[in-house]
């Protein structure tokens, strides 16, 4: 029976693992999927480290809890800020659109303020990091076009190009995205003089509640120097969190329930 | 020691800071275990180019301030806290000052109370406030502190009410709690009465409504986001929150006013739009005879705000002041040359550009106003060394053709500061 069940497992592997994808837009969304959304809804606990050109150190801590309208839609997103001090009680709300601007704001605790967010700024840095905001809540796969330059046996390498170049500041990317879990494992992004200036790559995959999740990253400014480590602990998916979390009620009044950390990891 | 020196200390420290951070890497040991205090430590020093011959000083900003913050919460309520010890060397007082003491409850699933000491805000403007009545010290805010102390706590009970249909903010003060106001303590200002710039002292001390409870503030917002713009219409019982009647004693006070508005707000040409409008009832002269108090008002704001390009950001607003039954008021005015135009147009502008990953954020404001041929510039540059070290620099510039205009008679009181802080 056993070589039967074994020979069986290879079957079944070789027909999900073993089919190579050859349309760059399917891998890109596959890999869409796999980056922004998995499970229904998932919470995490982040912690960044920026280092700048000359060394120096900063820190974020924050909860993001993340919950979809609809696998590869609209999503919803909410993160509270704890670290340092004064960014500490900050909350960040994004209701992300396909095919239309995200509605983001920003509560700012020290004047009571709801403070909306332009949706054009979203290729700036993320509260001081080499992130963006563009970063933590996904880039719609419809803004570029997608071209499969190559199929290694680990990879599929894809370049991307933007279909509206004046909204970028990249002239194109290319990323490595890992054939078996559909994650990016690294993003290389070239600017208008044809030189690599950023990069994305994940240092740490770990598989959570049956979802590969990068849980470790790294994103460097390969111009200038300085890079930022992100990392994320405490990670849950499918918790059944009520579209209420996501509202501007939470702004004020962070949903505790669901921020708080679970008692075990 | 003086505060001069003392922020000098911190200057030196600042220059010299080491990685002093402490943040410890175990993250099981992460979760709060009890009460811990943060906050931060500021000295702040400004100062008029010259002596104001009103007041008779230079200094208007030399403060030694420390600000301590703590929260504490389970699941059904929260207790928040955040207090300022300052010493104020210009007024040379040691101060206590509570923003945030308060017990927030959801007693329903729908229901949020929050009672006691805090900060209030909403509406669309930027450093406008149409329909945000709530307490705002202005003094402060020219004298260049940090522009979290531009809104003033008040004590008050919040409710929030969340509901399909729509969401109902309202909030009570029981005692009127009026915006800090030129008492010429600090800044010189125009006395319509003396008909020219003057710095009483004592300093100005107008009369507040008797603390009986129908002299309390009530405030109502009804709001809703529909497909991502936020529509907002909002209801003000109280008074003028500056002191802009005269009593019978000629002393000045705060009219009892009624405020009805509305606001929206969304994304629009890759920025955002945002338009206000608040009618003001002046509840003691709806004919607008009186002199001694203001008339009716219509206010109206529109604004738009985008990113130009990466990382420079351009706000711009127009603000329009209606005075109601303008030429009533002139007709029985005492000083008609120092009163409002009928119509008082406001231009603004920000202009922010943030660098170095944005530890280096440079930014203007811009008031100014054609009908009252008057402006008010406020550069400024933000450093965030670190996490535990920021430093801002930035000027007042005030001017204007004539003494009595809002911004033309703080002429004499254009300054420029510092403030260093350090965040623990």
């Amino acid at each position: 029976m056993k070589p039967l069940l074994i020979a069986l497992g290879f079957a079944v592997s070789g027909l999900v693992y073993g089919q190579v994808l050859t349309d760059g837009d399917e891998i890109v969304a596959q890999a869409n999927l796999a980056a922004y959304y998995a499970g229904k809804d998932s919470r995490s606990e982040a912690r960044m480290i920026i280092i700048d050109a000359r060394g120096r150190e900063q820190r974020r801590q924050f909860t993001v809890l993340r919950r979809n309208l609809e696998a590869g839609g609209d999503q919803q997103f909410l993160v509270s800020f704890s670290r340092p001090s004064d960014v500490r009680g900050t909350v960040y709300l994004v209701n992300k659109h396909v095919g239309r601007d995200d509605d983001r704001w920003l509560y700012l605790p020290g004047l009571d303020l709801v403070k909306r967010i332009s949706a054009g700024d979203e290729r700036t840095s993320f509260v001081g990091a080499h992130y963006f905001y563009e970063d933590v809540s996904g880039r719609g796969p419809a803004e570029d076009t997608h071209e499969l330059i190559a199929t290694t046996d680990q990879h599929y390498v894809l370049k991307h190009v933007p279909k509206n170049p004046a909204q970028v500041e990249f002239v194109s990317y290319v990323t490595w995205i890992d054939r078996q879990t559909f994650l990016a494992n690294r993003i290389e992004y070239t600017n208008t003089s044809g030189k690599l200036y950023r990069r994305v790559e994940a240092l740490e995959t770990r598989e959570i509640d049956g979802y590969p999740t990068v849980v470790s990253s790294r994103t460097s400014d390969l111009t200038n120097g300085g890079y930022t480590d992100m990392r994320f602990r405490y990670i849950a998916y499918d918790l059944g969190m009520p579209a209420a979390v996501f509202t501007q009620r939470s702004l004020r009044n962070p949903p505790r329930q669901w921020l708080k950390r679970p008692d075990a990891e | 020691m003086t505060v001069r020196s003392l922020i000098l200390l911190l200057f030196v420290s600042l220059s010299v800071a080491a990685q002093d951070d402490a943040w410890d890497d175990d993250w099981a040991d992460e979760e709060k275990t009890g009460l811990q205090w943060s906050g931060f430590i500021e000295g702040a020093l400004g100062s008029r180019w010259d002596t104001d011959s009103q007041t008779g000083s230079k200094g208007t900003l030399r403060e030694l301030r420390a600000r301590f913050e703590n929260d504490w919460a389970n699941d059904s309520l929260a207790i928040g806290f955040k207090g300022d010890a300052l010493y104020d060397e210009v007024i040379e007082e040691f101060d206590l000052k509570i923003r945030d003491l308060t017990l927030a409850l959801s007693p329903g699933k729908n229901l949020d109370i929050k009672l006691g000491r805090q900060v209030l805000t909403w509406g669309t403007g930027d450093l406008l406030f149409l329909n945000d009545l709530f307490a705002k010290d202005w003094i402060g805010f020219f004298a260049g502190r940090d522009s979290e102390y531009l809104k003033a706590p008040s004590n008050s009970v919040r409710f929030n009410l969340y509901t399909n249909l729509v969401n109902i903010d309202f909030v009570w003060t029981p005692v009127f709690e009026p915006d800090e106001y030129l008492t010429g303590e600090r800044f010189s200002f125009f006395s319509p009465l003396a008909g020219r710039k003057v710095a009483p002292d004592p300093p100005l001390s107008a009369v507040e409504p008797t603390g009986n409870l129908s002299n309390g503030e009530f405030a109502l917002r009804l709001f809703r986001t529909i497909n991502g713009t936020e529509y907002a219409v909002y209801g003000y019982r109280g008074f003028f929150k500056q002191p802009l009647g005269l009593n019978v004693q000629l002393l000045p006070y705060f009219p009892a006013m009624t405020a009805l508005g509305a606001s929206l707000r969304r994304s629009q040409w890759s920025g955002l739009v945002n338009a206000e409008v608040s009618y003001y009832f002046s509840r003691d002269d709806s004919s607008g005879t009186d002199p001694l108090i203001p008339n009716d008002q219509l206010r109206l704001l529109l604004g738009f705000e985008r990113e130009a390009v990466t990382n420079f950001n351009i706000a711009v607003q127009y603000y329009l002041e209606w005075t109601r039954q303008h030429d009533r008021l002139i007709e029985h005015s005492l000083a008609p040359e120092f009163e409002t135009e009928e119509h008082r147009h406001l231009f603004t502008t920000r202009l922010t550009y943030r660098a170095k990953m944005d530890k280096l954020v440079w930014s203007l404001f811009v008031f100014y106003s054609p009908s009252d041929k008057d402006y008010y510039l406020r550069p400024k540059l933000t450093y965030r060394r670190s996490d535990q070290w920021t430093a801002e620099a930035g000027v007042s510039l005030f001017a204007g053709a004539d003494k009595h205009t809002f911004f033309g008679q703080l002429d004499d009181n254009s300054n420029a500061y510092v403030r260093v802080r350090y965040h623990f």
